[in-house]
């Protein structure tokens, strides 16, 4: 039995109970990097083990499945701890910089939200997912308010509430499904899907949409993602970059229920065309964006857009694509965030807003960042951006979906090009009298960990470009894995065979 | 391999520049030194390609796109490559002395060489998509180089247009080669240019074809995308020579003469390539007219000249073509050369105005005869190597038949015509004339090696136009042949072809220009009475503008809309949702409505009205907390009624904490909600309640009339003999599904932190008198509460861990029971008030929380010890002194572990608002 | 005795989305609650409805559905904890600008 599988779930636990317990802020730093940094390991390791071929599987409580809770590791779910821990170690070292001094416990509440997020991502039940939503929700709003800011309270309230409303929603589908088909494990609903008594389909149906809505809330998907720019911006820059994840979360869950329970739902053609307009929805929100911040928060919409135009093919070229633009546009925009930042902290009273103020000095590597930061986000070459964003559109040729795609996704990068030049020139070149006094000065220490943090992220984008071969190829074999319905409930199967079972 | 050193050698060396800052050197010999090393294994390379090979090198990059990197090396490639490195070395020399001290550092010439490194991936490209990775690459630099001056404001502005207008042609590029790679296969230049075929007889060659073209349009700086060249000057003159005259915009050409095998020869090539051309070239010369500024008046020069080579590659004839090619060695020649000279003129003197300069050649002679030289060459001059191209061009333009037969040599003579004036006015005004009055700086002539290359490029003028079979007709052979894929036309570069009709257009335009030169003044004054001309540059940004305050529009109103759009849109998605996937398929009813005892309907009716209370009162808060208690109490019962004794406890005692809660809250809350909403509001809202009640009510009933087979089952059978307990649900939560359990309190853990972390230093209003007015009283604590709460605490343990331990086989748990130690620790607070219990009772609370998860951890780790998976559980039998037999399951260490984080939590959050009453301020 | 459980439910969920969009965060409390108590019902009745019983097999059966029960109890509790942080949430909402407004504007008669 491999305990590996459920050490993504420990680590952070234990880590983030005691960064809670040790005294002293350096304690809780230490506690806090090393975990992250144990965490990466341990997904490099996972990453391994799921790149042999079956996904593995991990039954919770020893209970044959499908009535214990069973941890499912395939690729993409390999894939996604990954990318996470990467995240993870980056906006840890960053935030040591002075970003975990704004308010309390931040250290702890990332391991939190950590838990919550690989919760997410391994979890084969249903109802299991519902509840590493919850620990991913609390967390968020726990680091959203850990500083304490007034102008985070009301975006706050706008969050809580409408997730609120939104777990019931979850609940609601939850009964549906359970009622219709008489099961919570992923596996076995997929095996009983086939199977349905025809009286049965309606509530099942009506389940599978609407958590479909569920987790397109999440995704910040039109048009229910009207919350995240106010959300993303009224965070702090480094709890921002740890947000960039949870998007992903939903997605991965649309495709996860999408692939392997709702597959005759016509979720495909729906979802197309909402990621369309969210894309065109994003764009406007860049251009219009006031503070680097909010053109962050509007660059992830854009992002989920492209994941989601790309995926919702629900095809082997889309998904393998819209699964390497994962990879690649989560880091991005993180990226982003912590530079908008970085930024805000060094100008000072003018923060992050786009608007002439004093001059950047003296500090070279900040612009270059930031120019690599803005051809990987919107996806100039030779990044990986520009890589996934072919992938995306041969995948569309291929599905004849051409003619929808390349306009909007083509004008989307003109306009990030235009919003991402107005934001740098406005930032770096137009200076205002006076020069930036730091707001957070930084001692050497600090200023080489914010440059850590921010130099993974970049080296972590940089190795995806490079490598763009290998990685996209790792693309397709996922993709394959996950159109494999059956693979991965015989994968699951597996289990119960080895313990002798049926 | 050392054709991959050639491009890729000045983004590997990029930054050679900036260390030699460091050291104190100039950083322009570390470019030059860049720039050599790049050109170094030409010498090896050259003479192959010149013997007929193509060099090819491929490494695989991402080969499910079919991107690789790959470059190849052919007559055309190289002449481009020999102009990249040539003219780029001369650059740097030059940029080495017109720069001043604070810019010519490391950051200026690693931007150079980066730009050098993209534009010769974009000449060596053999893989398409390549080729556009290169193409947008100098889109980037340029802005950056464009925009080096920072705190000019056209240069930043000439900066992000140059990035827009290209950047937009480069994208369209990008379909455009999709498309491509989607017909041939393959994105391989070896492959695309033998399927010429194959794409000119594909329904999408249009669409193809236009989209290609508007990425060299945008690039070479073509009507109507021509307007960011002229703004681009803003940039420092060495860039402008490098970039906006010999390279970057020749790069729209070169991808033109590049695909010329693969889309050229139909027919609508020859008229969308060669009107464009024409149109740019005659619009073009005829505004550099008008320009005053030396350099503006070089940058519509150059878009003219390019809309020359345009048309001529459009026309597309063999012949042609060489022309093409030929002009566009000259132009790069001795446009570098005249940027130079201005460059020079403008650091000499500090103006470059023509209307100030005059009389330049009493100071500056040498640069004067240089630059003479250069414009000559490009008025046509014969003896100067842009005479022969245009003869070239003249001569193909009477070939051609497919426009009315006299149009296009019409045309071209004018713009020969309009060019003559413009090198006439460039050289006269500036050197020739009374002394220049008023400049900022005392005219002299330049640094010598500021000079030199000036010197170089305008010898090589002469030259060719000396003696051009000799100088540079094997190269051009060699390119043109790449070029053409095939044969080469029949031509000869004779300096003298006899008395012919190109000869006379020469002529013509030479005159005409003259004369147009000395009429120039009545052309001006004629121009200046029209309105301004339309600007490219304004009608962009002012589109732009309106898009950015469209958006913005959009944007903030969606975003803006508060809570309530959101929310709305979400019920509305789902309603809509969970209708129409739900249908028409009803279940076949199984179950029958039975006999319903009365109790349920009372039931019903208080839930209902209790209901109503809350909506209806929901202002007046202190009603509202009572009637949902009363929903709450109701929904217990429901748990009871229907088998659920586990989840009527929880329910109750949640319900009793919520409610507290809720009243602890209120003291600080203002006591009644203001009348806020508009009667349509409200109707709307209550149509969305109504339907989305409606909507979950058959749902329900859809669940509840047919049953259903579940795994459930195996939980009832297992129950006792795998999990040691006869209270299913108890077992479930600690046992198989104990994960879940976990994560909750997990989130209750959390929600304890947020909640204590948020009440930090919260400054909330107290008030002196309630909601009636009346002051509160004196006394804080209820002497009755006093003397009920003293007993209960050690009764209410005694229940709570009685309800703890028995929960494995009997309603109860760790749940219910942390609950009730919780709920009884909170009333001694209420009695007795905070600092008194935390003096008798000091928990840290948040510690105990954690204690709890530590627990409910551990005992799950422990597992591990045994090698079985994470939270398995084990029971066994014991008997001990008193009680008998009984049984252990680990589970209810686990459980213990749930009471223990159920009581911190609810300690950590009642107490801390509780708190707040005694800190409050006084108001 | 189903309709009169749907049509129980139904109200609820009436009620809870009809106060959830209150502009006040008190309002918005209350129905937040109601749709909590809503939906526990709902998952229960998911499961199917027994009277008279209990999840216990120690004594005779019929039993109900011991599933659903435990997921109630696990979102009971979850909800507890949320809505715990909502309030604090509207006290730091009033500490900081005086009002509940969900959308921080304190208007007397707003569209």
């Amino acid at each position: 039995m491999n305990h590996l599988l459920v050490a993504p779930l420990l680590l952070p636990l234990a880590g983030g109970a005691l960064a809670l317990l040790v005294r002293g802020l350096a304690a809780e730093r230490i506690v806090g990097v090393m975990t992250s940094i144990a965490l990466l390991a341990v997904a490099i390791m996972l990453f391994g083990v799921a790149a042999d071929g079956a996904a593995a599987t991990y039954d919770v409580g020893d209970w044959p499945v499908p009535y214990g809770i069973t941890l499912v590791l395939d690729r993409l779910s390999a894939t996604l701890l990954l990318v996470t821990a990467v995240l993870a170690v980056a906006v840890a070292v960053y935030s040591l910089g002075g970003a975990d001094r704004r308010g309390r416990h931040f250290h702890a509440l990332l391991q939190f939200q950590l838990l919550g997020v690989n919760g997410a991502f391994l979890t084969g039940d249903l109802f299991n997912l519902f509840v590493f939503f919850e620990v991913l929700l609390i967390a968020s709003y726990a680091l959203l308010m850990h500083d304490s800011r007034p102008e985070r309270t009301l975006a706050a309230i706008h969050v809580v509430v409408l997730n609120l409303v939104g777990s019931v929603l979850f609940l609601v589908a939850v009964g549906c499904i359970y009622s219709a088909a008489g099961s919570l494990n992923f596996a076995d609903l997929a095996e009983r899907a086939a199977s349905l008594p025809p009286d049965r389909q309606g509530l099942w149906r009506a389940g599978g949409w609407l958590l479909l809505i569920v987790f397109a809330l999440k995704a910040a998907l039109l048009p229910l993602g009207f919350w995240l720019p106010g959300a993303y911006a009224a965070a702090d820059g480094a709890v921002a970059a740890l947000f960039a994840i949870l998007t992903k979360v939903g997605v991965v869950a649309i495709l996860r229920t999408g692939t392997l329970m709702f597959g005759d739902l016509g979720l495909g053609p729906v979802l197309f065309a909402l990621a369309l307009m969210t894309l065109g929805l994003g764009a406007a929100g860049m251009l219009a964006a006031r503070r680097l911040g909010g053109l962050a928060a509007h660059a992830v919409i854009v992002s989920v857009g492209t994941l989601l135009v790309s995926a919702s093919l629900f095809s082997a070229a889309g998904l393998a694509a819209a699964t390497y633009y994962l990879m690649h546009g989560t880091l991005a925009t993180a990226l982003l965030f912590l530079l908008a930042d970085r930024i805000a902290a060094v100008r000072g009273a003018a923060g992050d807003r786009l608007e002439a103020a004093v001059a950047i000095r003296g500090r070279a590597a900040l612009p270059v960042a930031f120019v690599l930061a803005a051809v990987a986000t919107v996806g100039l070459p030779p990044t990986g951006g520009f890589v996934a964003k072919v992938a995306v559109l041969e995948a569309a040729t291929e599905a004849g979906r051409a003619a929808a795609v390349f306009p909007v996704l083509l004008l989307v990068s003109l306009l990030s090009i235009v919003a991402l030049a107005r934001a740098g020139s406005t930032l770096f070149w137009k200076a205002g009298p006076g020069v930036g006094e730091d707001t957070e000065p930084l001692q050497v220490g600090g200023k080489a960990a914010a440059g850590f943090g921010i130099g993974l992220l970049l080296l972590a984008v940089g190795l995806l470009a490079v490598f763009a071969g290998p990685a996209l190829e790792h693309a397709e074999a996922t993709a394959a894995q996950l159109l494999d319905a059956d693979g991965y409930v015989q994968a699951v199967r597996a289990s119960n065979l080895a313990r002798g079972g049926h | 391999m050392l054709l991959a050193t050639v491009v890729l050698l000045p983004f590997l060396l990029m930054l050679l520049p900036a260390a030699f800052e460091r050291l104190r050197l100039p950083p322009a010999l570390g470019a030059g030194l860049v720039t050599l090393a790049a050109a170094a294994p030409l010498a090896w390379l050259g003479p192959e390609v010149a013997a007929g090979h193509t060099i090819l090198f491929a490494v695989p990059w991402v080969p499910s796109l079919g991107l690789e990197v790959a470059f190849r090396l052919d007559g055309l490639a190289l002449l481009f490559v020999g102009l990249i490195l040539g003219i780029g070395l001369l650059v740097v020399l030059y940029a080495h002395y017109y720069l001043s001290d604070e810019d010519r550092n490391g950051r200026f010439f690693a931007y150079l060489l980066a730009f050098m490194g993209a534009m010769l991936g974009i000449v060596t490209s053999d893989n398409l998509l390549l080729l556009v990775v290169f193409w947008e690459l100098t889109s980037i630099t340029s802005f950056l180089l464009i925009g080096f001056w920072r705190g000019a404001a056209e240069a930043r502005q000439g900066a992000r247009l140059a990035l827009l207008v290209t950047g937009a042609g480069g994208l369209a590029l990008l379909a455009g080669v999709l498309f491509i790679g989607d017909i041939v296969g393959s994105y391989s230049l070896g492959a695309v240019l033998a399927a010429g075929d194959l794409i000119r007889a594909d329904p999408r060659y249009p669409l193809v074809l236009t989209l290609v073209l508007l990425g060299a349009f945008t690039k070479s700086a073509q009507f109507p995308f021509h307007f960011w060249l002229p703004h681009a000057m803003a940039a420092p003159t060495p860039v402008s020579a490098y970039l906006h005259s010999a390279t970057m915009v020749k790069a729209g050409i070169f991808l033109l003469m590049r695909l010329w095998p693969a889309l050229a020869g139909t027919e609508a090539w020859f008229w969308s390539v060669s009107t464009v051309g024409l149109v740019t070239m005659l619009f073009a010369s005829y505004v550099a007219l008008f320009k005053h500024d030396l350099k503006g008046l070089l940058a519509y020069s150059t878009v003219s000249q390019l809309g020359l080579i345009m048309l001529l590659l459009g026309l597309g004839t063999p012949y042609a073509e060489l022309a093409a090619v030929f002009h566009l060695i000259n132009h790069a020649v001795f446009k570098a050369s005249l940027f130079m000279a201005a460059g020079i003129i403008d650091h000499e003197t500090g103006s470059r105005d023509m209307r100030r300069l005059s009389g330049l050649a009493r100071y500056m002679p040498i640069t004067a005869a240089l630059a003479t030289v250069a414009a000559a060459s490009m008025a046509g001059v014969p003896l100067l190597n842009g005479f022969l191209s245009k003869e070239m061009f003249f001569a193909e333009t009477i070939e051609v038949t497919q426009w009315w037969s006299w149009v296009l040599p019409a045309a071209a003579t004018l713009g020969g015509l309009f060019s003559v004036a413009y090198s006439v006015r460039f050289v006269h005004d500036v050197f020739f004339g009374g002394p220049a009055e008023g400049l900022p700086r005392k005219p002299h002539e330049p640094p010598r090696f500021m000079r030199v290359p000036v010197e170089i490029l305008v010898v090589i003028c002469l030259l060719v136009g000396l003696a051009p079979g000799l100088m540079i007709e094997p190269t051009l052979r060699l390119a043109v042949g790449a070029l053409l894929q095939g044969p080469l036309p029949e031509f000869s570069l004779k300096i003298w072809h006899g008395f012919n009709l190109p000869l006379l257009m020469s002529f013509v335009a030479t005159g005409g220009g003259i004369a147009l030169y000395f009429a120039r003044r009545y052309l001006w004054a004629l121009h200046d009475e029209r309105t301004g001309w339309l600007s490219g540059k304004q009608i962009t940004e002012s589109a732009l503008d309106s898009l950015r305050a469209g958006a913005s529009l959009l944007a903030g109103t969606l975003e803006r809309g508060g809570l309530r759009l959101s929310l709305l849109a979400f019920l509305g998605a789902s309603v809509a949702a969970g209708v129409l996937a739900f249908g028409a398929t009803w279940p076949v009813a199984t179950v029958g409505p039975g006999a319903v005892p009365g109790t349920v309907w009372v039931a019903v009716l208080v839930l209902v009205l209790g209901t109503l209370a809350t909506v209806v009162y929901h202002r007046e808060r202190m009603v509202a907390v009572i009637a949902l208690g009363v929903v709450g109490l109701v929904v217990s019962l429901a748990f009871v009624k229907f088998s659920a004794p586990d989840l009527a406890l929880t329910q109750l005692l949640v319900e009793v904490s919520t409610v507290l809660l809720f009243l602890l809250a209120m003291y600080f809350l203002p006591e009644r909600s203001p009348r806020d909403c508009s009667d349509l509001r409200r109707g709307v809202d209550a149509l969305i309640g109504l339907a989305a009640g409606g909507g979950v009510g058959l749902l329900t009933w859809a669940m509840l009339v047919a049953p259903r087979e579940t795994i459930s089952s195996f939980f009832l059978e297992a129950a006792k003999p795998e999990g040691g307990g006869y209270n299913v649900v108890n077992v479930i939560l600690v046992d198989f599904r104990a994960l879940d359990t976990l994560g909750e309190i997990t989130v209750l853990g959390i929600a304890a932190l947020g909640v204590v972390a948020m009440l930090d230093r919260i400054r909330l209003p107290e008030r002196a008198l309630d909601w009636q007015g009346n002051p509160w009283a004196a006394q804080q604590h209820s002497l009755m509460l006093q003397v009920i709460s003293r007993p209960l605490l050690p009764v209410a343990l005694i229940v709570s861990l009685y309800l703890l331990l028995r929960g494995h086989n009997l309603p109860g748990g760790g749940f219910i029971g942390g609950l009730v130690t919780g709920a009884a620790i909170i009333i001694q607070y209420l009695a007795w008030g905070t600092a008194w219990v935390e003096a008798k009772l000091p928990l840290r609370h948040l510690a105990l929380a954690a204690s709890g998860i530590a627990l409910a951890v551990l005992t799950g780790a422990a597992a591990f010890v045994f090698g079985a998976p994470f939270l398995t559980s084990t029971f066994g039998y014991f008997t001990g002194p008193v009680v008998g037999r009984f049984e252990l399951a680990s589970a209810m260490v686990f459980d213990v572990g749930v009471y223990l984080t159920v009581v911190g939590i609810v300690l950590a959050i009642l107490a801390g608002i509780g708190r707040q009453h005694g800190t409050a301020e006084r108001t | 005795m189903e309709a009169l459980f749907a049509f129980g439910i139904g109200v609820l969920v009436a009620a809870g989305v009809y106060l959830s969009l209150r502009p006040r965060l008190f309002s918005v409390l209350l129905g937040v609650t109601l749709l909590s108590y809503a939906v526990n019902l709902f998952l229960l009745a998911s499961g199917g409805l027994m009277a008279g019983s209990a999840p216990l097999t120690n004594q005779p059966g019929p039993w109900p559905d011991p599933l659903p029960q435990a997921l109630v109890l696990t979102a009971i509790v979850i909800s507890f904890g949320m809505t715990a942080f909502l309030i604090v949430l509207a006290l730091r909402a009033v500490s900081e600008r005086g009002h509940d407004h969900v959308d921080g504007r304190d208007t007397g008669d707003e569209r």
